[in-house]
């Protein structure tokens, strides 16, 4: 115990002395973390409050344009400008980045949707089929081309969506204007309900988790499970260090056995990292309500936090001291530490949900430690899960940690 | 005549990639309370020699018995009677020379007021009692040296391996490493040590072995081996004499 004792001590000292070394543990993942939820809710928040810039040229000056018009005014999602003279201008526009969004509503929509609608009316009560024969009215949307198509997407099916809810209700009106025209009972009268079919939205959870689902939510475990891991790079490098200045070489002459050298370091790494999870999550709880982002609920399983921070935590000191054993130099291991954690991080949903990835890399995604972290602290603290929903990922990052650790004392052996 | 303190029989070793070997079925016998100097041009094969007998590097072959310990199977027993001085500092250069000196005392067994007593007295010894709070990265080349050659004196070890403990330093530092050494030496240490100062292993040295391409050439007392020379009169020119002229890389 003595000797374990002093080998921590060393390690704490170590570390202590490396201030450049604990800012990146520390300050580098808290920055990150604020940093990307902030960017991740404003981006939301853009579209709601910021409004994209859309650039309109209504050549139809007919109830469905004006209707048109209202609609996407009424959307709060876009701030409309008129001010344009034909469909090069506004193609122009657009192309320069002037707005995000420029829409032509062609000239006589109403007049042609109207003719449609009376063909249709006319031909049914005729008992006549005039599919075949409708003249189709063409929106013509223009998109600056630096939108991304996750972003497009959204756009096209929110303008859709008003659009759809605009024609139907103009053509609603104009069938029941026509079959009065034809019919000796009155239609329009009729006070038909819209919208009878009614969406509610609710997250599938436990009744006691009050934890609700938002970008803190998902970035505070996602970036946590990144620190974790880039302690890799310190750990590493300090196993390196102590090669290259001969003091790992002195500690083999003495009575000091590897695996306490490496249980030092795991002790001492296992602290830090622990300390790293409690100073993002105290971050997520109190400081992000003072930056206006939503506060950080930890669920009802609350302790579960111990056992996942414990067996991710393990997993990266395994990993580190793996790379530390067998890289030569300490560029070496600096560089393919940081790499390797990233496309872990990448491919083990960090960054893009797993299940947006495309189907051959999803199951890659299954291979990488910071994912069985990530979905561990996801059960605690978006799925309210119990200690049966956290054991798979918590027994599979042990695993991952004790073939680390077995891998650096062949190292080590071979070395000598 | 004396106990062996160090049994070496038929030792090799060949470097993986190097066809010659670095130890070519090397015996020697190093008695106990000696200052026994291995002397050799570079790529001798010494350094090799001190990291099999501390088990910082494995043999081919060969036997080895330290303290009536055979390598093989007795290194841990053999780990708490030696003390090694590797060739380059072996020392945390952002710990203090205290803090260094309490970590690798505790590793090697110290404890409480008995480590700090021995760390004192050893920094006493050695003039650095006032800068033992300043970091290792502050020292000046020779304050370095004398707190790596503490480092391996703290548990007062039977069998010292010194290599090249005086490279790179003033010779007020080596003048006191050296007196340090004999009076260690006197309080019942056997003293391996390896060196290319002719000069100071013979002042140093009560016997010696000289080695060249992993072979034991000859070993003896500096005045034996001198007189049996063909008329050396130095070590230095026996050194010369037994190894050649010609540089070795």
């Amino acid at each position: 115990m003595g000797k374990l004792r002093a080998l921590i001590y060393k390690d704490s000292l170590l570390l202590r002395r490396d201030r450049a070394g604990l800012c990146m543990m520390f300050l580098m993942p808290m920055l990150l973390v604020v940093v990307m939820t902030y960017l991740q809710d404003s981006t939301f928040n853009s579209i709601r409050e910021t409004r994209i810039p859309l650039l309109l040229l209504n050549n139809d000056h007919d109830t469905l344009g004006i209707a048109m018009e209202r609609q996407i005014e009424a959307s709060g999602i876009f701030t409309v400008s008129r001010n344009i003279d034909g469909k090069d201008e506004l193609v122009r526009a657009v192309a320069r980045g002037d707005y995000m969004i420029g829409i032509i509503i062609p000239e006589n929509t109403t007049r042609n949707i109207r003719k449609n609608v009376k063909r249709y009316v006319v031909s049914a009560f005729n008992g006549e089929n005039l599919t075949a024969n409708t003249d189709s009215v063409l929106v013509e949307i223009y998109i600056d081309p630096v939108t991304k198509n996750s972003f497009r997407s959204t756009l096209m099916s929110n303008l859709r969506e008003y659009a759809v809810r605009t024609e139907s209700d103009f053509i609603f009106n104009e069938i029941t204007e026509e079959v009065d025209k034809l019919s000796p009972i009155p239609v329009s009268g009729l006070q038909l309900a819209r919208n009878q079919v009614i969406f509610k939205e609710q997250y599938a959870m436990p009744d006691k988790n009050n934890a609700i689902p938002n970008s803190t939510q998902h970035n505070i475990p996602a970036w946590s499970m990144f620190a974790l891991f880039f302690i890799t790079i310190s750990l590493s490098g300090s196993l390196i260090k102590e090669r290259e200045d001969g003091s790992f070489t002195r500690l083999q002459t003495m009575p000091c056995p590897y695996h306490l050298y490496i249980l030092s370091k795991v002790a001492v790494y296992l602290f830090v990292c622990l300390l790293q999870l409690v100073t993002i999550i105290l971050l997520g709880m109190y400081l992000f309500p003072v930056l206006e982002l939503p506060s950080l609920t930890l669920g009802s399983h609350k302790l579960l936090l111990l056992p996942v921070g414990i067996c991710s935590a393990l997993a990266a000191i395994g990993y580190g001291i793996a790379i530390g054993q067998i890289a030569s130099s300490h560029q070496q291991a600096a560089i393919f530490a940081s790499i390797s954690v990233v496309i872990m991080a990448a491919i083990g949903g960090i960054w893009i949900p797993v299940f947006a990835m495309p189907q051959s890399v999803q199951w890659i995604s299954a291979v990488s430690p910071l994912n069985w972290g990530l979905e561990g602290f996801y059960d605690v603290f978006i799925r309210d899960g119990n200690c049966w929903s956290v054991l798979p990922e918590c027994i599979t990052s042990i695993l991952f940690a004790a073939a680390c650790f077995a891998l650096a004392i062949i190292y080590d052996k071979k070395r000598v | 005549m004396q106990t062996p303190v160090i049994e070496i029989k038929d030792l090799r070793k060949t470097y993986k990639g190097n066809g010659v070997p670095a130890v070519d079925r090397l015996s020697l016998s190093v008695p106990c309370g000696e200052i026994f100097g291995l002397l050799g041009p570079n790529g001798a094969g010494k350094t090799t020699i001190i990291h099999i007998l501390c088990g910082l590097s494995s043999s081919d072959g060969g036997e080895v018995t330290i303290c009536g310990y055979p390598l093989k199977t007795g290194l841990k027993e053999i780990k708490r009677l030696i003390g090694v001085v590797p060739q380059d500092i072996a020392l945390y250069p952002t710990l203090t020379a205290y803090e260094n000196l309490k970590i690798f005392g505790s590793i090697l067994g110290l404890k409480g007021a008995a480590l700090n007593n021995r760390i004192n007295e050893l920094l006493r010894f050695f003039g650095l009692e006032h800068s033992k709070h300043r970091r290792i990265g502050k020292y000046s080349g020779g304050m370095k040296r004398r707190i790596n050659l503490i480092a391996g004196l703290l548990h007062q070890p039977k069998v010292l391996f010194l290599d090249e403990p005086t490279v790179g330093i003033d010779v007020q530092s080596k003048n006191l490493i050296l007196e340090n050494l004999k009076e260690i030496n006197r309080n019942g240490s056997t003293i391996i040590y390896t060196s290319h100062y002719m000069e100071e292993a013979e002042a140093l040295c009560t016997q010696i072995a000289f080695i060249d391409e992993g072979k034991l050439i000859c070993t003896g007392t500096s005045a034996a081996l001198i007189a049996q020379s063909n008329g050396c009169v130095t070590l230095e020119m026996l050194y010369l004499q037994l190894t050649g002229k010609h540089l070795r890389d």
